[in-house]
């Protein structure tokens, strides 16, 4: 132990003597005031080569046409992208615009961001409230609720596909019941209502973690003062509870707004890209068939509803930013 | 009616026995101080008190109903927090209307007794604001409004003033003991300062490690106290401790011998004592008074001046613990001075010092 000790010392030695000298060297030329600069670099470049550059190329892609990939061979058409994403006679009805596939995409995201929030939220909160407690096992429990988050989300499909499948266990359980089998991943309502499940299921735990650590810097005198007060334990929660964890379900809000916007794969692993026809479709997965998985590679229109999608969410967190601010003062 | 019976009260934590047997007895009106060193269970018993915490065994009665299996709430008790306890969201009024709404008293009722408690606090101007905007001192009145408008048999209070700086402290301490005057409702007062139990309580309850040691008024505690912990605990600078013995004159009277020619005269009880027997002889450093040659001889070491008042620091020849005198007014003893010293007539604890309690005093 003493050995591997004195190895690993010498290892950090041997490091250090090998860092100090260019390090020295860059302190005398720059100076030290700008020397954190030159330690944030390193992660400033990649940030930039593989988050800000993608960011500006796909605004740069919106704007061209073709097939071509390289941004030099592609023609430039203007808001043409953008024109073509937004014409419809009537933006409720997805049949009647240009790009019907992308409304749909739109319409599904849309009820799924819906139910997906207050679902997640509401589960959640229950989960949190109840770990808060001081119940048997809660460390176990904890743990055992955040353990999904750590899972691939391909993983996550195929483990609820099979258990949806027509010969999956649910359907097993079922017949033990003398229910009928029913093949849930090719019916448009269970097939939506399953999409929400998991992802509740999926997510939850870290959403749960969020507020219930807002829960545990609530003071427990709070509690005592309010059973003083006489007050009843749904009062407790309505009146002192939920507003000291306004700030923490804000929080949580906005997270699993722009997550549930950004939907894409554990559904598309569970719904067999989307299925049946296109009732989950979603907006990223619109934008992933459109740029690489059909025959013709759009990657002008797939920028332009990348674009649209980012401006969306942009709005989105400034409202509830601002709502923020509210409810802090 | 606001009287509170404790009878054989236990209270364990697990394995940790934090109350032993606690029976007390508190009439209606009274305001009772418990007092203690930290972890003595002061705190513990007011929250028992209070129902935020079961007992292990024994009975509770307010107003001679047996409360043990009551909530909070149904207790007819208001508890002032050390923290204050506000609801950080509400406005000062919102706080005191809270316990009143969740009761369904009539709005018009809620609003008179906010006016009325507002009014004898003096926080009118603040009642719309936030606790966060409050000072310290505001917060603590706020807290002491939220307890008023229930219109409590019991007011509880748990070290209350300890996060008020010192003036503000002593302002508050008047303030509560002028509260209590004119409502005449029971108060309980938890703290670990001797120097607020002193000044505010009729009645004292000084506890150890979940014991009862002594329950009496502040100057019965004072003057007799029944052992050498309450002796030690109540007054400050702490009473001298000097070992002796005991040495019974001609006409009976019970004398302290501390090792030098002059004796020290006590009111022991003669029957209950053996010449010879070893004893603690406690003085106030109050109850010091120079003497000019019989007295004891005090080698000083330094002194501290008040202004009104000189605490003189030295050593009895002889005797192994550090004495205080104390002299009113101006006084500059030189470091090394020999004075003599003698305890006033009446002013000499004794105590057993395997029991450390009190020794019975005889008729004087």
């Amino acid at each position: 132990m003493a050995r591997a000790t004195g190895l690993a010392d010498r290892a950090l030695d041997l490091v250090m003597a090998l860092v100090e000298a260019p390090i020295n060297a860059i302190e005398r030329l720059i100076g030290r005031g700008r020397m954190p600069y030159v330690f944030l670099a390193p992660n400033l470049v990649l940030f930039g080569i593989f988050t800000f550059l993608p960011i500006a190329i796909a605004v740069g892609y919106a704007f061209t046409g073709g097939t071509e990939l390289l941004i030099s061979d592609r023609p430039f058409v203007g808001l043409d992208n953008f024109r073509k994403l937004l014409t419809c006679e009537s933006y409720l009805v997805p049949g009647s615009c240009e790009e019907s596939l992308f409304w749909t995409a739109i319409w599904n995201t849309l009820w799924f961001v819906g139910f997906n929030v207050a679902g997640t939220l509401l589960v959640a909160l229950v989960t949190a409230l109840i770990l808060n407690r001081a119940i048997a096992a809660r460390g176990f429990f904890r743990a055992m609720f955040l353990y999904p988050v750590l899972l691939s989300p391909v993983v996550i499909g195929l483990i609820w596909k099979w258990f949806l499948d027509r010969n999956g266990l649910l359907n097993v359980f079922l017949q033990m019941l003398g229910v009928p089998p029913e093949i849930f991943l090719l019916d448009v309502g269970w097939s939506r209502f399953f999409v929400v499940v998991v992802s509740v299921w999926f997510h939850m735990g870290f959403y749960t973690l969020i507020l219930l650590a807002g829960l545990q810097a609530i003071p427990k005198d709070l509690y005592e003062a309010a059973a003083i007060d006489a007050a009843t334990p749904s009062r407790t929660l309505f009146r002192i509870t939920l507003p000291l964890l306004a700030p923490n379900l804000l929080v949580v809000l906005i997270l699993l707004m722009i997550k549930s916007v950004q939907i894409f794969d554990e559904a598309w692993v569970l719904t067999n890209g989307g299925g049946p026809g296109t009732a989950n479709t979603f907006l990223v997965q619109y934008i992933y068939q459109m740029a690489f998985a059909g025959d013709l590679r759009l990657f002008g229109l797939a920028s332009a509803a990348s674009v649209l999608m980012g401006l969306v969410l942009l709005v989105l967190t400034l409202v509830q930013l601002r709502l923020g601010k509210k409810v802090e003062s | 009616m606001g009287d509170l019976k404790l009878k054989n009260l236990n209270k364990s934590f697990g394995a940790v026995h934090v109350l032993h047997d606690v029976n007390l007895r508190i009439d209606n009106g009274e305001f009772v101080v418990f007092v203690g060193p930290s972890g003595c269970g002061k705190s513990t018993l007011l929250r028992i008190i209070a129902g935020l915490e079961d007992v292990t065994s024994g009975s509770i009665a307010i107003g001679g109903r047996d409360v043990g299996a009551l909530s909070p709430a149904e207790r007819k008790i208001a508890m002032v927090f050390q923290s204050y306890a506000l609801y950080p969201h509400m406005s000062v009024r919102k706080n005191l209307a809270f316990g009143l709404e969740n009761l369904k008293f009539k709005r018009a009722e809620i609003d008179a007794r906010i006016t009325e408690a507002a009014r004898m606090l003096a926080i009118e101007p603040y009642l719309d604001r936030r606790p966060k905007q409050l000072s310290g001192g505001q917060r603590q009145r706020v807290a002491i409004g939220r307890a008023i408008v229930r219109d409590p048999d019991i007011f509880l209070f748990d070290e209350p003033l300890s996060n008020l700086d010192a003036a503000l402290r002593v302002q508050t301490r008047a303030e509560i003991t002028k509260l209590h005057r004119e409502m005449q409702t029971t108060m309980i007062y938890v703290t670990h300062d001797q120097v607020e139990a002193m000044t505010m309580a009729d009645k004292i309850v000084v506890l150890r490690a979940g014991r009862i040691e002594q329950v009496g008024t502040p100057l019965e505690l004072f003057d007799h106290p029944r052992n050498l912990f309450v002796a030690g605990f109540l007054g400050s600078p702490r009473m001298n401790i000097l070992k002796g013995r005991i040495t019974i004159g001609d006409d009976r009277s019970v004398l302290v011998d501390v090792g030098y020619s002059t004796l020290l005269r006590t009111d022991v009880d003669s029957t209950t004592v053996a010449a010879g027997q070893e004893v603690l002889a406690g003085v106030r450093p109050a109850h010091f008074a120079l003497a000019d040659a019989e007295g004891l001889p005090f080698e000083v070491q330094y002194h501290e001046s008040l202004g009104t008042e000189t605490y003189v620091y030295g050593k009895l020849q002889g005797q192994s613990e550090q004495v205080i005198v104390h002299q009113p007014g101006h006084f500059a003893p030189a470091p090394g001075a020999i004075l003599k010293i003698m305890p006033l007539d009446g002013r000499l604890h004794v105590f057993d010092p395997a029991s450390e309690l009190a020794l019975a005093r005889g008729r004087a």
